[in-house]
């Protein structure tokens, strides 16, 4: 068995297949041996099984009705053929193979091995077109054969652009959805982060509310949050069923999309222009780099000074932590992007303009949304630090006016509560970038990510 | 347009309009840093490209070649000297000098047939005319099916041949080609070959095309200039005299293949083993590559 293994580790398309997928293809080859002369198969025959040379030579001769650019080749060790046997729609074998030795293979039912290879969710993908690669290659056929071998994964653009049923594409995508979804059951992921939350909120438990620990008794214990968080009735006036609840929620969700979409729609623009020009680079960036490092807690005096009322100085700190995280990634953004795609792009006659909005906006766009997903993080950091100092209404405030009033069970509901709102804003702007940059999102999927 | 010299059969009917120019690079001297820092790149260097000519240019790794392609394509302005395209000389960047670099340049968030396009619509000449030209160059790189995938989704074989054609669209008058090939597999880059020199069969617009592979050179070349090393300097001029259409298949055992190997082969050695006892690592290298590989040969 580990033979095999070893054999179809040395092949092109196995090669990249998870250590596990590549023992359950082992489990379903056979080994089989021909002699001199014998045909394995020859064209027009329906194709079953995919092949692997274990030893000898073989001869594949593919029909002159396919357009192959050469059409003779013999067969050494490690050469996979047969491959027509996992072709979408019709399988029918392209070329005739015969034994110029006597030779050893290993035989994998096509279907089989796809059904295999579609349940590798990392690399499963990558086999498939290791073998579309191997057909144009090593085979030289032209794409229109190659295509032919199906892609785990649904290809966006492609489906974007070929005029198709919707009703088909969005049954495609709900049926991938389901499966992805089954996947993740399947797998030990979700037990895992079970497992984690468990051992924190067991702890929480343990030492506040059954071992006692001491300056860990006076804490609200986990029972007494949910009790309160749920309650129709809450003790200290703040849980689910109130409106009140609803009314922090929304003020802190409302100031940080406020300080969030300002931030945006300045901190890119300045980014960009930071990263292209050299000379407002050379103005902006000192002064830039100096005010950055200065917490944000420290412009809360200036903040309640410059602005009148509760709500903009709030805002100004939450958006003043945003603007330098975006801004700066941004900047970053455009210093990564490869000098060759600038030059490429006068090269073909684009103008400075050009440039700037065809190669250095979408080139940094990938850190432009890394900077995103940092700059909500960090607006809500700092929409806390605002509320707690100035304001009515908002989670922030609603944990400091709960520690003053000593209501600790309501201090945790503001907490737990900051914690999903927040991951919940930043899942939103990582789903956004992932939408508009199609191009890397199938990046990240060869990266196995 | 003058499709003539050369030697080999004109272009049945081809889409691409040619038009080809010359380049003539005039005692051209490149130094970077000044006073005892100055270091000398290129040393008074004059050649032709021949205009309807794929003039191939090879020398030992590290020889000033990259160099002297961006001086070709105006990314750098040379210190002394002149480089002339069709008697004018070349002042920037431009269209009708493209350049086609080692690195992949494909804009990764276009897809084929956007990055394919992208010349004619940046300059604003994106009518049906380069839209069908477009069609038809992606059939002729054989990416009619890879048309709407982005470039990571390409092989490295496929990149290239999606970036000759975002070339050729533009019509070029002369197309300059920096090692396209370097990096692939064996078996991808004589597919390359093959593609390459069909693609130039079909139009005969001036090629300039440089390499450190002495077959890929000999493959391509009508004329085969070989350069010394830093100061980069050309050594010597061989016209290959191998008529078109080749096919690799017996390209190699040919007698003429052969003896162009060997002179070029020799005086590539005599240039590199001049540089090692200066003491270049890279010129070892160079020796010991082909010195294996000759021996595997035989």
């Amino acid at each position: 068995m580990e033979q095999v293994e070893q054999l179809l580790k040395r092949t092109l398309p196995f090669q990249v297949v998870s250590p596990e997928t590549l023992g359950n293809i082992a489990g379903i080859s056979q080994r089989e041996t021909f002699s001199e002369g014998d045909v394995i198969y020859s064209a027009g025959q329906s194709a079953n099984d995919v092949y692997v040379l274990a030893s000898g030579r073989l001869h594949h001769a593919i029909t002159p009705q396919v357009n192959a650019k050469i059409h003779e080749k013999s067969l050494n060790a490690g050469d996979v053929f047969g491959w027509a046997a996992i072709f979408e729609g019709e399988r029918i074998r392209l070329a005739d193979v015969s034994c110029t030795e006597p030779v050893e293979v290993l035989r994998i039912d096509g279907t089989k091995l796809l059904d295999l290879l579609r349940r590798d969710r990392n690399f499963g993908d990558a086999a498939m077109r290791s073998f579309s690669q191997l057909i144009s290659q090593q085979y030289y056929l032209p794409p229109s054969v190659a295509n032919r071998v199906p892609s785990t994964l649904a290809a966006p653009a492609t489906t974007a652009e070929e005029p198709g049923e919707p009703a088909a594409q969005m049954a495609s995508t709900w049926t991938l959805t389901m499966y992805r979804a089954g996947e993740w059951i399947r797998s030990p992921d979700p037990y895992l982060m079970m497992i984690g939350f468990m051992l924190l909120l067991g702890s929480w438990y343990l030492t506040v509310e059954v071992f006692k620990l001491p300056r860990f008794e006076d804490l609200p214990g986990l029972t007494t949050v949910v009790t309160e968080w749920f309650a129709t009735d809450p003790m200290y006036g703040l849980s689910i069923h109130t409106s009140e609840y609803y009314q922090h929620v929304w003020v802190s969700i409302r100031r940080v999309a406020i300080a969030f979409l300002l931030a945006t729609a300045l901190g890119v623009p300045l980014g960009l222009f930071l990263g292209w020009s050299r000379t407002f680079r050379e103005y902006v960036f000192p002064v830039f780099e100096l005010l950055r490092p200065i917490p944000i807690l420290a412009w809360v005096p200036l903040a309640i000074i410059m602005f009148t009322g509760s709500e903009t100085p709030v805002i100004f700190l939450t958006f003043l932590a945003s603007f330098f995280a975006t801004a700066l990634n941004t900047m970053l953004g455009v210093e990564s992007i490869d000098e060759s795609y600038t030059r490429a792009a006068y090269c073909l006659g684009a103008n400075r303009w050009q440039v700037f909005r065809e190669v250095i906006i979408p080139g940094a766009m990938p850190y432009v949304f890394t900077g995103l997903q940092i700059s909500v993080g960090v607006a809500w950091f700092s929409l806390v630090a605002g509320e707690m100092v100035s304001g009515q209404y908002g989670l922030g405030y609603v944990i400091n006016t709960s520690y003053t009033m000593v209501r600790y069970p309501t201090i945790i509901i503001g907490m737990v509560t900051l914690g999903i709102v927040g991951y919940a804003t930043s899942a939103m702007v990582r789903v956004a970038g992932n939408y508009m940059m199609q191009w890397r999102l199938r990046e990240m999927a060869l990266g196995g990510r | 347009m003058a499709i003539a010299s050369g030697g080999a059969a004109a272009p049945v009917t081809s889409k691409l309009q040619v038009s080809a120019g010359e380049i003539i690079v005039d005692n051209v001297s490149k130094s970077y840093g000044t006073g005892i820092f100055e270091k000398k790149v290129v040393k008074g260097c004059s050649f032709t490209i021949e205009r309807n000519k794929l003039t191939v240019m090879i020398g030992p790794s590290g020889c000033g070649k990259s160099t002297l392609i961006k001086l070709l394509a105006g990314f750098e302005k040379p210190t002394t000297g002149n480089i002339l395209l069709n008697g004018k000389p070349v002042t920037g960047p431009g269209r009708d000098r493209l350049v086609v670099f080692q690195e992949s340049a494909l804009f990764p968030w276009m897809t084929t047939y956007d990055n394919i396009m992208y010349g004619p619509i940046a300059r604003g000449e994106a009518d049906q005319k380069a839209r069908d030209l477009a069609e038809f160059l992606l059939d002729k790189v054989g990416l009619r099916d890879f048309r709407s995938k982005y470039p990571t989704q390409l092989s490295g074989g496929m990149q290239r041949r999606a970036e000759l054609a975002r070339a050729m669209i533009n019509n070029p008058e002369v197309m300059i080609l920096d090692e396209p090939f370097r990096g692939l597999d064996a078996m991808s880059k004589e597919l390359m070959w093959e593609y390459y020199s069909a693609l130039f069969e079909e139009s005969h617009r001036t090629n300039f095309f440089v390499t450190t592979d002495i077959d890929e050179a000999l493959f391509l070349a009508d004329r085969l200039i070989i350069m010394s090393n830093i100061p980069t300097r050309v050594r010597a001029t061989i016209e290959v005299n191998i008529p078109r259409p080749r096919k690799l298949a017996d390209f190699f055992t040919s007698e003429r293949a052969n003896e162009v190997k060997m002179t070029a082969l020799s005086l590539l050695h005599e240039e590199a083993m001049k540089s090692f006892s200066g003491g270049s690592k890279a010129a070892a290298d160079f020796v010991d590559s082909y010195a294996r590989r000759s021996e595997q040969k035989a």
